[in-house]
């Protein structure tokens, strides 16, 4: 393995959804699934896709209830989430960093 | 944002763009700093009767050196100013919560109520204490040496005024809105303007000498309430 921060990057939150909902739950603290699905123009099915990826891996956790009669699920970042959002950041900025200082 | 495939091949100018942005709307669709506003405005009004038709007391000290030093004060604004804030606080965290929660995002605004109600209880209490005990001797608070030819800027820093332009500077942060946090410090500077009535009461003592400042410091968390609420339904309006 070399030092390029390529190689730092996790395949499962160097994507683009991925990195939307962990972005979001991080700002949000909590955010709900249909805001999720709004914000990211995903369909329901394919945001439970992206969900359950990130959930197996423990970057999120997922509780399902109730606002009155209304089912609502909240997504909340984990610790290692957050860990693993601000290492994707930091290895983002390197590369952009490398690839201005090559003049690419 | 798309749905189509991506993996490690992602320009990273293009995710960080992304990141940058969805982390904007999200604080964008947080921020209800109008509330607030809006609620510390009506507190600071109402205060006004209280002021007004509330008692006043007179407590006096001998000082050392011969003479007396006395203070004289609402008694009703000292009880009313810590009971409202408290409750302007909760309502605040109340309407954060329940905003949010219909939104679908959390809040960040428990950190700012809490910050706020102990501002409110430790201005409250110590404002009481001044007004009761006359400093007839030095104090030395943080960095300042206060002695009793200081007793108006004891009394400012511990006023209700300086405790919510203080509770607003934790709300700026907590939203992170340098519009708010400039606000804040002016509102925190003008509990230092001194003279209580801003010398506009001609007939003194009067019991609504204290009016004009909180007519002018209501008038300023209103108007900025609107503008906030105007610019932040614009703000989401753009995000969306």
């Amino acid at each position: 393995m070399t030092g390029h921060p390529a190689n730092g990057l996790d395949d499962v939150v160097h994507q683009r959804v991925r990195l939307g909902i962990l972005t979001i739950a991080h700002e949000a603290r909590q955010v709900e699934f249909g805001y999720l699905r709004e914000s990211l123009e995903l369909t329901a099915g394919n945001l439970s896709q992206h969900l359950s990826v990130l959930e197996k891996a423990g970057l999120v956790t997922i509780e399902k209830g109730y606002a009155g009669k209304r089912a609502r699920t909240w997504i909340t970042l984990t610790a290692a989430g957050t860990s693993a959002l601000r290492e994707e950041i930091n290895q983002l900025k390197l590369l952009i960093h490398q690839v201005d200082g090559t003049g690419g | 944002m798309t749905t189509r495939p991506a993996g490690a091949g992602e320009e990273p100018q293009r995710l960080l763009a992304d990141h940058q942005r969805l982390a904007r709307q999200v604080r964008a669709a947080q921020r209800v700093t109008w509330f607030p506003l809006l609620v510390l405005a009506a507190v600071t009004f109402a205060a006004v009767p209280v002021y007004g038709l509330g008692g006043f007391a007179r407590t006096c000290r001998d000082q050392p050196g011969g003479g007396r030093i006395c203070t004289l004060y609402s008694t009703a604004a000292l009880v009313y100013w810590p009971i409202a804030l408290v409750l302007a606080y909760v309502a605040i965290a109340g309407f954060y919560l329940r905003r949010n929660r219909a939104r679908g995002v959390g809040t960040r605004v428990l950190p700012y109520v809490v910050v706020g109600i102990v501002i409110a209880v430790v201005t409250g209490t110590a404002a009481t204490w001044f007004f009761t005990h006359p400093p007839v001797r030095q104090y030395h608070l943080v960095l300042l040496d206060l002695g009793p030819g200081h007793g108006d800027l004891l009394f400012q820093l511990f006023s209700p005024t300086c405790a919510i332009g203080l509770g607003l500077v934790a709300l700026a942060v907590v939203e992170r809105s340098r519009a708010l946090f400039f606000l804040a410090l002016a509102y925190v500077a003008f509990a230092f303007v001194p003279g209580d009535d801003l010398g506009w009461v001609l007939t003194r003592p009067s019991p609504w000498g204290g009016s004009p400042r909180l007519v002018i410091g209501g008038t300023v968390l209103l108007l900025a309430g609107l503008l906030f609420a105007a610019g932040q339904r614009r703000s989401r309006r753009g995000t969306a």
